[in-house]
């Protein structure tokens, strides 16, 4: 063992002493023999050949000692690589295609699993993460809520779970500083008190919230984040029992959350966690049907198995649903009864998934995406190797012949590929750093700011790794154990055509494999374009151009928690703001509203007409100040607007769509009629109906279905005003909105504006996942035609090369240039037939796998599969074209004197 | 020459080695001719594959190596048997003794 061990390092580290040896040994060898048959008579130069024959090849000989010595593969690889860097410089335009499809495949794979990993897949940075689950209320199956009183019953009575922690996040959180008068917006999480128990959570500095503090008459204690701590306290311990005032409550700084600590969810980096209670309005945690949560967390107990915990936890859900009051029903529905509610127990080791749950699945077509074209690139790569190193046959032979052991030649092709692969997935990772963050900007929620913090975790590192190693394996191995199977002898001889058979059949499948796999992306992308132009033609019912949207949100410091704005002082705001607004140069119309169109949200109450009490149903309903309609664009198709006269004390008036006039109130008859809101709070007088509107779409171009839909005087009720719209004439630009804000500071300092944007941008956001997914579609797709071509022309070109002989003759026996070209084109055609016929059922599968983001088209599209059929016919003929010219240029006597 | 002469059978020939060395240090033609003589030329030893075999068992530890001078006065590098290698070389002899003593048996019976 410790000889084995000194002989390596000897040759390691002396390998040139160690070489020479050799050398020497082997020379002493041949001058003995040498000097025997001399003394046996010979001529001193015929003893020296006699003598080399009976050694064998001094290489192999040579050859077969390194690697005995066995630490001759460090030696030869350095020489590998250096013969391959070499050869690799001769090739610059090849090396370029190689490395550059290599990154691009590469980069593309790291950066969307990185992202992928950041948002689905990394667990929570807590202990047993795998302990933690979501639990999920369902009604019928259907997803729903825990309203407080049923969720504080829930946890006391439950013992299945170590605890249960609610959750209710604000992106907006109105927190005033030590020492400042206006308030900042940051992201917050009103938790209740077990929240850091269940997370098992230790605090940085100070301590965590605890049941103690979420009750109503504690004074409020906060904890802030880490990184909030670092920039406003400067990590210094003296945060500790500051003051910040979250809304309109004064707490007091506990703790600080751990430093890897971010939130409960994937994307969410809250600075602020408040207990609860102290924030919340007592009337509105009593509500059973009112308050509900972002989201509810347990911990499973130790030895509870997920399956019972859910069992038991179904069971006390229905029982306590039993006894509770039920909500009102959406049209046509039955209230449901107590069987139909159930409990579902989520894996929580990730958290909370708003983010998950929206982009799971495109993350995952998307990484599919990338991955079908790293495998496009990594096989045209080992296809161009292929076709390179067939033309190299003749060189391998004669290598082969002067003593190159197979395994060494094999060797010597994997390297080039690795070598490739190394260099691209070097360039990739570079790739991936500018990659990345542009994927995490197109990741974006409404109602959350969205922060990943991407890291290079094991899992990622694995994917990048994995994907080197199988780019290697394909690009450099698959070519050298087939090229080093070819039989040499014919190749040394001088014809080496009868040896590629195999080779070429190599290459061949793998052109067919580029032409399936590519044609599966460019369908995909087809469909997606398809999907596009479907939802971009579909009417919303409303003109979304030329219209400005502000998105704004409101906190009154003023205010004495419990006590309620006046409504008369209020609604004078809104006007003024109107008025204010409507007035800007530029302007053709503005209003307020206390919803935003295609904004996400919506909120719906149950009405019955004045005449019909026991004809209870729920409707859509928003309060809207004057113009809103003309504003964004709805049509009136009776009665009339909001005018301001519909004003506090006034007879209480709403505009409905058509759907609510005609299925509630007898068609266009409903104008004059009566209908009443039963609102959860108060009591409300009945509202005459004074207009009807279009139909329209509300929250997404995909809906199907119009819901019944009203709209109230804002100035009749007054509501915090959360979008502002303008219609503008096309020239308004940047000062309009300017105008707008400065109107906004001056009626009410305390309004913050969170979004700027159009009602077109509004509109294109609810499509914004089927637009990240065609954009990456089509760039993929287009560059994956562009290698399935490059290899395509590779091949042939090389076949042409190769059989610049066989052109000949047949030329020179008459042969028409048009028969070649054709013979070449034909090749081409059938490797598109090949690729099409293995590509358009995996073309298909892909289809039904993004199904859910297709609108208008179906996933099995007959056009879109023949145009994208089309689309690789015609870039195959266009890449054959090439060396099918060059075939048809064979001189005939040129070629025949070429071997 | 020729036809009367024997391939050599898988490992046998690391054995050969051993068996020449176990007489004292010699160079590589030195052992090569020595095996010839000692098998009275009926053992086919292509020359050049006893140096692949003889760095293996000096890797192996079961030979050393040192350069010294022929009789001729060149450089030459001169194996010799270490003590593992003279173990080696007594378990090998006996283990090829007993195979060969067995198939002989075999074959008489036939």
């Amino acid at each position: 063992m410790l000889s084995d061990i000194a002989y390596r390092l000897r040759a390691l580290f002396r390998g040139k002493a160690v070489e020479q040896e050799l050398d020497d040994e082997i020379g002493f060898h041949l001058a003995q023999q040498a000097d025997k048959y001399v003394a046996m008579g010979l001529e001193r130069d015929e003893a020296l050949r006699r003598a080399r024959l009976a050694f064998g090849t001094t290489d192999r000989a040579a050859e077969e000692c390194r690697d005995a010595r066995g630490i001759s593969w460090l030696e030869q690889t350095s020489q590998d690589v250096r013969y391959a860097a070499r050869v690799l410089r001769r090739g610059r335009g090849f090396t370029a295609i190689a490395i550059l499809s290599l990154a691009l495949g590469i980069g593309a794979t790291t950066s969307v699993f990185a992202v992928l990993d950041a948002v689905v897949l990394r667990p929570l940075p807590v202990p047993e993460p795998n302990r933690l689950v979501v639990l999920r209320p369902l009604v019928r199956g259907d997803r729903f809520v825990l309203f407080n009183p049923v969720y504080e019953e829930l946890r006391r009575r439950q013992h299945v779970l170590d605890d249960m922690a609610a959750i209710s996040d604000s992106s907006f959180l109105a927190v005033t500083l030590p020492g400042s008068v206006s308030p900042t917006y940051v992201a917050g999480s009103l938790v209740s008190g077990s929240y850091f128990r269940v997370l098992r959570l230790e605090p940085q500095i100070g301590r965590l919230l605890s049941d103690a503090d979420d009750t109503r008459s504690a004074t409020c204690a906060a904890v802030i984040s880490y990184g909030f701590w670092v920039r406003q306290f400067q990590q210094s311990p003296t945060a500790l029992g500051q003051q910040l005032r979250v809304r309109r409550t004064a707490c007091t700084i506990v703790g600080v959350a751990p430093e890897r600590f971010r939130s409960h969810q994937a994307g969410y980096a809250p600075d602020v966690w408040v207990p609860i209670k102290s924030l919340t309005e007592p009337e509105l945690l009593d509500n059973h049907r009112l308050a509900f949560f972002s989201g509810v967390m347990g911990r499973l107990r130790d030895g509870v198995p997920p399956a019972a915990a859910t069992a038991a936890l179904t069971t006390l859900y229905q029982q306590i649903e039993a006894t509770e009051p039920q909500g009102p029903t959406r049209p046509g529905t039955v209230a449901p009864g107590p069987t139909d509610y159930g409990m579902r127990l989520l894996p929580g080791a990730q958290g909370l998934g708003v983010l998950r749950e929206a982009f799971d699945e495109p993350l995952w077509i998307v990484l599919s995406i990338v991955a079908v074209f790293l495998v496009i690139a990594m096989s045209n790569v080992a296809t161009l190797l292929l076709a390179r190193g067939e033309a190299r046959t003749r060189e391998l032979a004669t290598r082969a012949a002067i003593g190159g052991t197979r395994s060494r030649l094999v060797r010597q092709l994997a390297t080039e590929g690795a070598l490739l692969s190394l260099l691209g997935g070097a360039m990739g990772l570079l790739l991936a750093r500018i990659l990345t963050p542009a994927l995490v900007s197109t990741i974006s929620m409404d109602y959350f700011i969205v922060v990943l913090e991407p890291q290079a975790s094991t899992r990622v590192a694995a994917v990048v790794a994995g994907s080197v190693m199988l780019a290697t394996l394909v690009t450099g191995l698959l070519p050298a154990l087939r090229l080093s199977r070819v039989d040499l002898q014919p190749a040394i001889a001088g014809t080496g055509r009868t040896t590629a058979g195999s080779t070429r059949r190599l290459a061949r499948s793998l052109v067919t494999a580029q032409m399936a796999l590519s044609l599966l992306l460019v369908f995909v992308a087809g469909l997606l374009l398809r999907t596009m132009t479907e939802l971009k033609s579909v009417d919303p019912g409303f003109q979304p151009h030329q219209v400005v949207t502000i998105e704004v949100t409101h906190e009154d410091r003023g205010r004495a928690p419990g006590t309620r704005v006046d409504p008369d002082a209020q609604a004078a705001q809104f006007r003024v703001l109107d008025d204010a607004l409507n007035r800007i140069p530029g302007v053709r119309s503005a209003a307020l509203s206390w919803l935003e169109l295609f904004g996400g949200s919506d909120l719906w109450l149950t009405m019955h007409p004045a005449a019909r009490p026991d004809d209870r149903h729920d409707t859509r309903v928003d309060y809207v100040t004057p113009r809103y309609f003309e504003t964004v664009g709805m049509q009136m198709i009776a009665g009339r607007d909001f005018t301001p006269a519909d004003r506090r004390g006034a007879l209480p008036v709403v505009v409905v769509n058509e759907t609510l006039a005609r299925r509630r109130l007898e068609g266009v008859a409903a104008i004059g009629q009566s209908i009443v809101f039963e609102y959860p709070r108060d009591q409300q007088p009945p509202f005459t109906v004074i207009g009807i509107v279009r139909d329209s779409k509300y929250n997404g171009l995909r809906e199907d279905k119009v819901e019944p839909m009203a709209w109230a005087s804002l100035e009749q009720w007054p509501q915090q005003v959360r979008a502002i719209a303008l219609r503008t004439s096309p020239r308004a630009g940047e000062e309009v909105v300017r105008q707008a804000r400065a109107a906004l500071a001056a009626v009410d300092p305390d309004v913050m504006v969170r979004k700027v944007t159009t009602l077109e941008e509004q509109v294109d956001e609810t499509v914004g996942r089927e637009i990240l997914l065609l954009q990456l579609a089509s760039s993929f797709s287009a560059v994956a035609l562009l290698l399935a071509a490059v290899g395509l022309y590779g091949t042939l070109a090389y076949a042409v090369a190769r059989r610049t002989r066989e052109f000949g003759i047949r030329m020179a026996l008459g042969a028409q240039g048009g028969r070649l070209v054709g013979m070449m084109l034909r090749e081409a055609v059938t490797a598109v037939g090949v690729g099409a016929v293995i590509g358009v059922p995996l073309a298909i599968l892909a289809g039904y796998a993004c199904r859910r983001f297709l609108y208008g088209v179906g996933p099995a599209d007959v056009t879109t599969l023949a145009v994208a059929c089309a689309v690789l016919a015609a870039v195959a003929v266009v890449a054959a074209y090439g060396p099918a010219r060059r075939a048809s240029a064979v001189e005939p006597a040129s070629a025949l004197r070429c071997d | 020459m020729g036809d009367e002469r024997l391939e050599l059978p898988q490992g046998t020939l690391d054995l050969l080695i051993l068996r020449t060395l176990a007489l004292g240090p010699q160079h590589g033609w030195a052992v090569s001719e020595r095996i010839q003589q000692i098998s009275s030329d009926v053992l086919q030893v292509q020359q050049g594959s006893l140096y692949p075999s003889l760095h293996r068992l000096e890797r192996r530890g079961l030979v050393k190596a040192r350069w010294g001078a022929s009789d001729n006065n060149r450089k030459a590098k001169f194996y010799e048997l270490t003590a593992a290698g003279r173990k080696q070389l007594d378990a090998d002899a006996r283990s090829w003794r007993k195979l060969a003593g067995a198939i002989a048996q075999v074959l008489d019976m036939a």
